[in-house]
């Protein structure tokens, strides 16, 4: 039996992006189009998400003018496609700290929010560094730690140390320390229950931006290559991108890049009145299809 | 892509001067806030070593120090009066959330002046161009702009 619903839930997009910063060493090979999604788990009587996107009154102004970045839409109008209110929404995962994945947590009013420690407090470690260390700050918003703030203070900030089974029944989260950022995680979802599920679900934050990532670009001849950015190791994200695809037996297409525009070829998906895609991974007993 | 002037109208040579310097200003004013800001993260988060003895409390005076005085160095023009004086408000309630942090790291008489900085700082970044609160060369929406600086 399917235990939640999958969604990759499309809250705005940048047509143009270059493929050099999506995959290791691809210099000049051109664009592609870049959704930014985060995930929506349904079931169990729980409504989950793996990341929540950037706050567009902080950001959108600048991401539209500099990298062309269109169609954001606030995460109550991206869920009601899926019939779900950000209220109702009780755990969401961080995958890492970046703005464009953990810049909307006011959003999430009852939310518990799961983030790796080392993540935490490593990102603390690089503001005690001299100036000419910045470039290790690049991408954090100051503002996301004075809502973290808040976050631990309500009691509604979980800080993880390494891997954590079952975190929710069959969802487990898995660290990946030293890769895209310093305490980056990945999600699993075991879908039917089971400890050796056939059914596992991995969502992979930025420890995978596109399926080249996954497999190289000869279907033939597969190979990892690593994202075109880490703060950590490229070494470290080729690891444990094979990690991942042995948690799923190979299966990549269980390995969801949430920045990969093509989700739409492999799953069944739709796009909205405001020009987003939700692309259904799968339905849980009852649950109807949100896209057809 | 040029963003030098997106959003606003075009500067004048003194303007662009000040941008210039101040530039650097604003960028140590929001280090020193996202520092305390991650020392009350360690503090909410129930870390033991977010205390008024941890050197990054010692770190952001001085870079806040190094701020003030940069604040004050500055030619303002009359197109960037209104920018000033938003650092100048950051920077004081920098100050005073340091001032907290020197007595003891308790949450709140350093959060809220560190919110009203933060407010400070984001008024300053949509008055004039070039002061972004996050640097978007990282992330997944982060084309390169190294070239327009």
């Amino acid at each position: 039996m399917t235990s939640y619903s999958l969604w990759v839930m499309e809250f705005a997009h940048v047509p143009n992006y270059p493929l050099s910063g999506l995959n290791y060493g691809a210099h000049n090979q051109g664009t592609r189009r870049l959704p930014y999604c985060y995930i929506l788990i349904k079931g169990q009587g729980k409504v989950a998400m793996v990341d929540v996107g950037y706050n567009h009154k902080e950001y959108g102004a600048v991401l539209a003018t500099m990298f062309g970045g269109r169609d954001w839409h606030p995460p109550d109008v991206v869920l009601a496609e899926c019939g779900v209110a950000p209220k109702d929404v009780t755990d969401i995962f961080l995958t890492h700290s970046h703005f464009d994945h953990m810049g909307n947590i006011e959003d999430f009013p009852n939310a518990t929010f799961y983030i790796q420690e080392r993540e935490l407090s490593k990102w603390v470690w690089t503001l005690s560094l001299d100036r000419r260390f910045r470039w290790l700050m690049l991408g954090i918003d100051p503002a996301d730690l004075l809502r973290t703030v808040d976050l631990a203070r309500q009691g509604r900030l979980v800080c993880v140390n390494g891997d954590r089974e079952d975190v929710l029944p069959g969802i487990d989260l898995h660290a990946a320390p030293d890769t895209h950022t310093y305490g980056s995680m990945y999600v699993r979802v075991r879908n039917d229950g089971s400890a050796n599920s056939q059914d596992t679900w991995i969502f992979a934050g930025d420890l995978v931006y596109t399926f080249e990532n996954l497999r190289g670009e000869d279907p033939s001849d597969p190979e990892y290559i690593p994202v075109g950015f880490a703060s950590g190791s490229q070494f470290n994200l080729v690891m444990t991108t094979d990690e991942m695809v042995k948690r799923v037996n190979g299966e990549i297409r269980r390995i969801i890049p949430v920045h990969e525009d093509r989700l739409k070829d492999l799953f069944p998906s739709r796009v909205t009145k405001e020009g987003l895609r939700i692309t259904e991974l799968a339905l849980a007993e009852g649950e109807p299809s949100r896209v057809r | 892509m040029r963003r030098a002037n997106q959003g606003h109208a075009p500067l004048d040579d003194a303007t662009v001067a000040y941008v210039m310097t101040a530039r650097r200003v604003f960028e140590d004013l929001r280090q020193v806030a996202a520092q305390l800001a991650g020392l009350l993260v360690l503090e909410a988060a129930g870390a033991k070593s977010g205390g008024p003895e941890h050197p990054m409390v010692a770190a952001a005076g001085q870079r806040h120090a190094e701020a003030v005085a940069g604040i004050y160095g500055t030619r303002v023009t009359t197109r960037a009066r209104r920018h000033h004086e938003f650092l100048v408000a950051a920077a004081d309630a920098i100050g005073r959330a340091i001032e907290a942090a020197n007595r003891g790291i308790e949450i709140d008489p350093v959060l809220i002046p560190l919110r009203n900085a933060y407010a400070h700082l984001q008024g300053a970044s949509r008055e004039l161009p070039g002061f972004e609160m996050v640097s978007f060369e990282q992330g997944c929406c982060a084309v390169p702009t190294r070239s327009n600086r």
